[in-house]
């Protein structure tokens, strides 16, 4: 029999799992994660990094801002990380290459061409609101919301309802504009 | 309804006809995993706790990728189109991941060491923030951690949020001073088993996380009889 | 009676992001009637689990058939 047509390719490799085993999943990756390293999961702090270090590569200086300060985590990560050095970075990288490889996996890969030009405009908007409100509330979705709420963080309690309310703005700017 | 499933088998037939040729990817994704556990070993040689995350990464990546879990659909979808089922999917994570975090925290505590985790000062600059996140993740089609799921699911659309997000973490960056004096100086880093005791904060906590289990689950079957 | 070969309506969601394939599904579908069948052509990952989730909460009859590397088609047969 060939392996694709085996019961365990098609239930495990190929099938989508339940939301609940995700959740489950999730949850356990990321209490071993913060057991392992001394940190909870967390993806958008890299990003800053990443745009820092191109820009920092191209003439500007990031490390004259007070968020890159001497001495703090994210000066240092600055001036003595590159990509391939720093752990988050290293991390997020991998969560590309796991879900290309699961996807490959179950024979599902295919490369989604963008359609329109308000696609263009949401990524470009989206993205940029996405990364500049990870800044200023000490995360995204999985640092502060996710994380932050099982540190028992009252931050992650105050994310949570307005990441809510985000959500839902968001969904009437979609379908009245970009649908 | 034997009708239905005669219906449902031609349809099938049809599109079996209509198909386009499939190929086996399985192969391209054995020498993706070969790559993967080579880039450990390189990792390994440059610092002894980069494979750690690397395999972490690759995990997420796989979990959230076959599961299709979208923190963004959770938040979206009651409101939305009527769903739940992620939404509860999210709670049951977080109460797991508030069980293991108190015991790591705890731990911690009675070592004599401080907090250890994601507890950040709480202010308009966390509610704005929040608020702009929820607003970008849902018109980009995805959060931080599903976006990275969708570029690598090939979608065109994340690569180019992917980008944007990466200039908007640069831009907050920049403007972080300025939130920190206007809104961060005078707001407090609340720990709740540090301020009202461990008990009462994991069981608020779960009793909390369990409420809102229950209301979600409530709303996601009314909706569906009120449709009909 | 030959049963038509080709389905009634055809909703191509193909490289739409989420959640705009469920939302044109739900729309097209209510301005169908009971015993039409909606086949909704999709490439999304997550649309592949989200449309028939609220199909079958709905109480319609769903199938769902993998067309093509990461495609596939929905068949939803409208019961109310």
């Amino acid at each position: 029999m060939k392996l694709t047509e085996t019961n365990f390719y098609q239930k495990i490799v190929r099938d989508p799992w339940p939301y609940v085993t995700g959740a489950v999943l999730l949850a356990i990756l990321n209490i071993a994660l913060f057991t392992a390293t001394g940190n909870p999961w967390g993806v958008t702090t890299p990003f800053s990094y990443w745009g820092a270090w191109i820009w920092k590569a191209i003439g500007g200086h990031p490390e004259s801002w007070g968020y890159f300060a001497e001495g703090t985590a994210h000066g240092k990560a600055l001036m003595q990380q590159t990509f391939l050095t720093n752990g988050g970075s290293i991390m997020n990288l991998g969560i590309v290459i796991g879900a290309l490889f699961a996807t490959l996996a179950a024979s599902q890969f295919k490369i989604k061409k963008i359609k329109n030009i308000r696609q263009v405009i949401a990524a470009v908007l989206g993205g940029l609101a996405m990364g500049y409100g990870a800044r200023i509330a000490f995360g995204c979705n999985v640092g502060a919301f996710f994380s932050g709420v099982a540190s028992f963080s009252l931050h992650g309690w105050i994310y949570t309802i307005f990441i809510f309310v985000g959500a839902w703005i968001g969904s009437k700017l979609l379908v009245k504009y970009l649908m | 309804m034997a009708n239905t499933v005669n219906q449902a088998n031609t349809r099938t037939a049809s599109a079996r006809a209509t198909a386009k040729k499939r190929r086996n990817q399985l192969p391209f994704a054995i020498l993706l995993l070969i790559g993967i556990i080579i880039f450990g070993f390189v990792l390994n040689g440059i610092g002894v706790k980069l494979p750690i995350y690397w395999i972490f990464g690759i995990s997420f990546g796989i979990v959230l990728q076959k599961s299709r879990f979208c923190f963004t659909a959770s938040l979206r979808d009651p409101v939305l189109t009527g769903s739940t089922s992620l939404t509860k999917a999210v709670l049951i994570a977080f109460a797991i991941a508030s069980v293991g975090f108190a015991a790591i925290q705890y731990s911690a505590v009675q070592a004599g060491n401080p907090v250890p985790g994601f507890v950040s000062p709480a202010g308009w600059h966390t509610a704005i923030g929040a608020l702009l996140f929820g607003i970008g993740m849902v018109i980009a089609g995805g959060c931080a951690s599903g976006t990275l799921m969708r570029v690598g699911e090939g979608f065109m659309m994340q690569w180019l949020s992917l980008i944007f997000f990466v200039v908007g973490s640069l831009w907050g960056a920049h403007d972080f001073s300025w939130w920190k004096a206007t809104f961060m100086t005078n707001a407090p880093a609340v720990h709740f088993p540090s301020l009202i005791g461990w008990p009462a904060a994991i069981f608020g906590q779960l009793i909390l996380l369990g409420a809102l289990y229950l209301i979600a689950d409530w709303y996601g079957n009314r909706r569906s009889s009120q449709n009909s | 009676m030959e049963v038509s070969l080709l389905a009634d309506y055809r909703l191509d969601c193909m490289g739409e992001a989420c959640p705009v394939p469920l939302l044109k599904t739900q729309k097209k579908l209510s301005g169908l009637n009971i015993g039409d069948v909606l086949i909704v052509e999709i490439d999304h990952s997550c649309a592949m689990k989200n449309v028939p989730e609220w199909a079958r909460k709905e109480g319609h009859n769903v199938d769902i058939e993998e067309t093509g590397d990461g495609e596939w088609e929905i068949y939803i047969e409208k019961t109310k």
